[in-house]
């Protein structure tokens, strides 16, 4: 598995564990207390966003570091007299970002903006069914995070399979 | 409908004619990842005209000899 495999992993993994405590939190207690209350759920779901980013960051931070480390160990496991400068350059070389990694992007977040726009849709449809604003909000957070996970898992796949 | 195309390389073989080029060398080369390399060298990416230019230019060679395009029979 390639470097940006792993991140990509990496970024996965967190926002499912996102998600898991999202739902534990919001669907568990304080969330029964609070079924109508939108401003309760406006602070919850705006604060699991800056959980979110601030975890993203940090795991993203631990990733490269680890990832540098693990890759010098092995380096210098392989060729003892190979020096740091040459480490630090097959490291950059890893993590460069070129045009197939830039298609994948483009590739993937286009997918990922159609799974938003169909929770928007569903969010609405929600809504003229005579569901709750507290519904909306929530379909529109699911989907958010349902998409950059689709997004994800389809960086993941064209890095496996390829892109034509 | 006009038939499908399909791009082939011959970049292995042209990397063992340049004394087992690695596609390390290669990527650095082409100023691209290894990744990348090796996905068109399997033909997983079809690359960019530019990035085309850049591999048969690290061969030293015209790029008809990096790529070739076959009619895919439907």
């Amino acid at each position: 598995m390639s470097f940006k495999e792993k991140k990509t992993l990496m970024s996965l993994i967190t926002s499912t564990l996102l998600l898991v405590a999202y739902c534990i939190y919001a669907f568990g207690e304080a969330g029964m207390q609070h079924q109508n209350d939108l401003a309760f759920w406006a602070r919850t779901i705006l604060i699991f966003i800056g959980i979110g980013i601030v975890a993203l960051i940090i795991i993203q931070i631990l990733f490269h570091v680890l990832m540098a480390i693990s890759q010098a160990v092995q380096q210098k496991m392989k060729d003892e007299t190979i020096d740091d400068k040459e480490i630090e350059k097959s490291i950059e070389r890893e993590m460069v970002e070129d045009e197939m990694d830039k298609l994948i992007e483009l590739k993937a977040t286009k997918i990922g903006y159609v799974i938003m726009g169909a929770g928007f849709v569903a969010g609405l449809v929600a809504i003229a069914f005579g569901a709750s604003a507290v519904a909306l909000l929530n379909i529109l957070f699911l989907s958010t995070w349902g998409g950059s996970f689709l997004e994800g898992l389809m960086q993941i796949r064209y890095y496996r399979r390829g892109i034509r | 409908m006009p038939d499908k195309l399909e791009i082939t390389n011959n970049i292995r073989t042209l990397r063992f004619f340049a004394h087992e080029m690695t596609q390390q060398e290669l990527a650095e080369k082409a100023g691209v990842s290894r990744q990348t390399i090796i996905a068109v060298e399997a033909g997983k990416y079809s690359p960019s005209l530019e990035l085309a230019f850049r591999i048969a230019e690290a061969f030293g060679v015209p790029i008809t000899e990096v790529f070739s395009i076959n009619k895919k029979e439907s």
